[in-house]
């Protein structure tokens, strides 16, 4: 079919009343247009969020293409209506579609949503309640498509358990196929869709909430999590991809016409990450890191971009300072993209005389600042966090940059970290101080262009699951507030007050993070209720309320409190201890332990900390050292 | 050195929603994936060197838009046309282009004029009062003294140098020649409107607005298409 031929799912005269129209309109370069009749299944992918936000993951492009490469297969786009056409498609009745085929969500095989932050669980609803889908999974019947969860966010699923008729635990690369055969076959043979999802239950790395059983104590906290059969793993382990190298990657992505919120070439340069930062799940949920080639890195750039025109490449993973080969690789890319006139936006990288140099070459100095994110204001706390940053680093780093002609500084922070005592709060405001003193000693005053910029930024701190501090106590939003009032007028009282600014995020969205990260199933009814009494788009400044979602845990009698200002026990059994993601418990709780002593742990690449996941027998864990 | 090429183009289907600075985003994509020596500016963030005619409105389909693109260096400039539709499917294509020469007016000082067709219905009007009624209408405009432009509130009846109908294909169409540029610019919505209001109780609803050439002028003070020789 020609693209031009399409007919769009909304008419005319409702496209022409909402903002950005091409967010429904598909028909993008790189998107896949197949024929009903070539296909046995039909898999919609949603990302639970407005269409820039959405259309910037590269996950998503990964399992798109991936999908689309199956010839039995058509997968197609769906991001979440924006608040303007959500109004209209309620008042008109329009069922949601999917971008590519226009037709309803409802009637394909598989709705697939990914999810990458937690204030997105309103967004799911609303995308099943435009699409006609019940929203418990208990409540669907045959006219449904099999809707199933993947993403950071599935290491604890089971807030929103109950919506979902399955998880995939790990990368999708891994799982899809095996699947989709087993749909296709039990489709073929009519198998009920109950016996389809005992089947589906037994494929290494899905999780079907329905097919277990949990259990609560007295005071009604979780206890334990049954299998309902014999034949339904007790649990379930993270599938990866062992070799980047050989694994799919979208040379073709999908282009939107629109400015993304990443609107540019990706090329993901590695998996997981060395450092076991105690607060990050990432650093966990993702190990072992496994590195990309630097000569598979070039060959992708190099056709990314001449298949898509991108004018833009950017590199993607988690501390990319950290991958061997990463010398060699911008050294490639800055000498291809200069003779492209491409421009190459930089990860934040270690600030050392390469990144400067790099940086140097790629960025307008002046216009550009340095970042760091030393997480936390004291030696003491960056030990907690086993955030491998020194004050040395910090300020060696940032007089090489002032000498090259850098004068803006970003530092990022958290505050409400586990045994942070007044005195580490104020510290962050001396530590900009000395960013700042190392300025005014380092450039002399006709050579200042402007003075030194310090923005320092703080964010409040969640335990999640899979990491040392998941038996933490977070803080109230009073203590939030405390501390950020405290560390604003520490930043007040130091002598180069004047070039510091400090900013802080809203505690409102944290604690209820905080609820569904760690929270059991217990919370479902509670994001039901918020959802019809108005909360959508939750990541979302402006349509986010605190009150609405505290009345909503109230009204539903979910005791939220329990789930975050509580220490937790060292043996407490946490709801999402049936995944086995390779990095085992007892390792955690050690960590757990070291911080609260301030001890740092190495790094993999310095010394292996048994972590447990060299049992999948691959990246780091298994290269010489 | 450089040589600046005048790309005529059509944009149909529903690419049409797209604003003119995606449009413009999506050219030099397309002019990168074709692999065209295209021409930059100097700086840390060089762009390619390229201006619009006549920026598209979002829903508005075209049969004859232009684009000038500055290139190191042209042999042939149907070549570019080849090379820019073999990476383009999504609607938007290149249909001519020629070589400027070096005093050629920048594309959007050139425009004069442009051509349009508003595809409409009179939703539960059987076919000959809709053609009954469609001719009273466009009699109607074309003897009244005045047509307000919805935003500006000017007066943009001077700005309307050609309306009438046409019944083909079981489409109505009003098909109108406006002026277009800095003093005057009649858009073919307002026109439209003015048009429908014309109809008194049954209101004709616009289905689609497609431009169908845009003009500049010779040395002669002619309207001629902006792609022909001889365009100031
Ligand atoms: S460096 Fe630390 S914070 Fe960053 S991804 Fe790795 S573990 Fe997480
Ligand atoms: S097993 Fe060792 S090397 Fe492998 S991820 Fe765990 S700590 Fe790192």
């Amino acid at each position: 079919m020609r693209f031009e031929d399409r007919k769009t799912a909304l008419p005319d005269e409702v496209l022409m009343r909402v903002d950005k129209p091409s967010r429904y309109t598909g028909g993008e370069p790189g998107s896949v247009m197949k024929d009903d009749k070539d296909i046995r299944c039909r898999f919609v992918m949603c990302f639970p969020d407005v269409y820039e936000i959405g259309m910037s993951h590269l996950g998503i492009q990964i399992l798109y293409g991936l999908l689309n490469s199956y010839e039995d297969v058509w997968c197609e786009r769906l991001y979440s209506p924006w608040t303007d056409l959500d109004k209209i498609m309620r008042e008109e009745k329009l069922p949601l579609f999917s971008l590519e085929s226009g037709r309803p969500v409802k009637e394909a095989d598989f709705l697939g949503i990914t999810l990458q932050y937690e204030m997105c669980y309103t967004n799911i609803l609303q995308v099943l309640d435009l699409s006609g889908i019940p929203f418990y999974s208990k409540d669907r019947t045959d006219d449904d498509p099999i809707v199933i969860g993947g993403g950071p966010c599935v290491y604890n699923p089971e807030p929103i358990a109950a919506f979902f008729d399955m998880f995939y635990i790990g990368e999708g690369e891994v799982v899809y196929r095996r699947l989709i055969d087993l749909y296709e076959k039990c489709r073929d043979e009519g198998v009920s869709r109950q016996d389809f999802l005992h089947e589906a239950a037994k494929v290494p790395g899905i999780y079907v909430p329905s097919m277990y059983d949990v259990s609560y104590d007295e005071n009604g906290r979780f206890k334990s999590m049954t299998p309902l059969f014999d034949d339904v793993p007790a649990r379930i382990r993270k599938q990866l991809v062992k070799d980047l190298d050989s694994s799919f990657y979208p040379l073709y992505p999908v282009v939107p016409f629109i400015r993304a919120t990443q609107d540019r070439a990706v090329i993901e340069v590695q998996r997981g990450c060395i450092r076991g930062c105690r607060f990050c799940q990432a650093g966990q949920i993702y190990k072992p890191i496994r590195e990309r080639s630097v000569d598979t890195l070039e060959y992708q750039a190099r056709e990314i971009l001449k298949n898509t025109g991108y004018e833009e490449l950017s590199l993607s993973s988690l501390s990319t300072s950290d991958h061997t080969g990463l010398k060699r690789l911008l050294e490639y890319l800055i000498g291809y993209c200069d003779e492209k006139k491409i421009n190459i936006s930089l990860p934040s990288l270690r600030i050392d005389a390469f990144s400067l140099d790099v940086m140097d070459k790629v960025q307008d100095v002046k216009k550009n600042s340095l970042t760091f994110a030393p997480e936390a204001g004291s030696q003491r706390m960056r030990n907690v966090i086993n955030k491998g940053l020194t004050v040395q680093d910090i300020l060696g780093g940032s007089e090489m940059a002032f000498k090259g002609g850098w004068n803006k500084v970003k530092l990022y922070f958290m505050l409400g970290l586990p045994f942070e005592e007044d005195e580490d709060c104020r510290a962050i405001a001396e530590l900009c101080n000395e960013i700042a003193k190392v300025y005014f000693d380092t450039v002399p005053k006709e050579e200042r262009h402007g003075s030194v910029q310090i923005t320092a930024s703080s964010s409040f701190f969640v335990p999640k699951p899979f990491t040392a501090f998941q038996w933490a106590r977070m803080n109230r939003p009073e203590e939030f507030e405390e501390k950020a009032k405290l560390t604003k007028r520490a930043v007040r009282e130091q002598l180069n007050q004047k070039r510091i600014s400090y900013h802080y995020h809203d505690s409102g969205t944290t604690i209820i993070e905080g609820i569904f990260a760690r929270g059991d199933r217990k919370v479902a009814p509670a994001i039901v209720y918020a959802y019809e009494h108005g909360a959508l788009f939750d990541a979302w400044t402006e349509t986010f309320s605190y009150e609405n979602w505290i009345k909503a845990f109230n009204e539903t009698g979910v005791d939220y409190e329990d789930y975050i200002f509580r220490l937790r026990d060292d043996n407490e059994p946490f709801p999402w201890d049936f995944i086995d993601c390779g990095v085992n418990r007892q390792y955690l709780l050690n960590e757990w332990h070291r911080a609260a002593e301030a001890a740092v742990t190495p790094n993999c690449r310095d010394k292996c900390a048994g972590c447990g996941a060299a049992s999948y027998g691959c990246g780091i864990c298994v290269e010489k050292r | 050195m450089s040589e600046r090429v005048r790309i005529r183009f059509k944009r149909q289907g529903p690419m049409r929603y797209l604003g003119h600075l995606d449009m413009m985003r999506y050219f030099q994509k397309a002019v990168l994936k074709a692999g065209l020596d295209v021409k930059y500016t100097e700086g840390y963030h060089p762009h390619q060197i390229m201006a619009f005619a006549y920026p598209l409105a979002v829903g508005m389909e075209t049969y004859g838009d232009y684009a000038d693109i500055e290139f190191n260096t042209v042999n042939d400039p149907e070549e570019i046309v080849k090379k820019l539709n073999g990476v383009m499917r999504e609607g938007t294509y290149a249909t001519g282009a020629v070589l400027l020469p070096e005093k050629a007016l920048n594309a959007m000082a050139a425009v004069e004029a442009a051509d349009y067709e508003v595809i409409y219905d009179i939703p539960g009007c059987s076919c000959e009062e809709v053609k009954e009624a469609s001719k009273r209408a466009v009699e109607t405009l074309l003897s009244s003294e005045s047509v307000t432009a919805g935003k500006s509130g000017k007066n943009i009846r001077e700005g309307i140098l050609f309306a009438d109908v046409s019944f083909t294909e079981g489409e109505n169409r009003l098909i109108l020649k406006l002026l277009s540029g800095s003093k005057l610019n009649a858009r073919p919505a307002d026109v439209f409107n003015a048009f429908a209001e014309a109809f008194g109780e049954r209101k004709a609803v616009s289905r689609l607005i497609r431009r169908l050439e845009i003009y500049g002028k010779n040395e002669q003070g002619e309207l001629v298409p902006l792609g022909s020789e001889g365009v100031l």
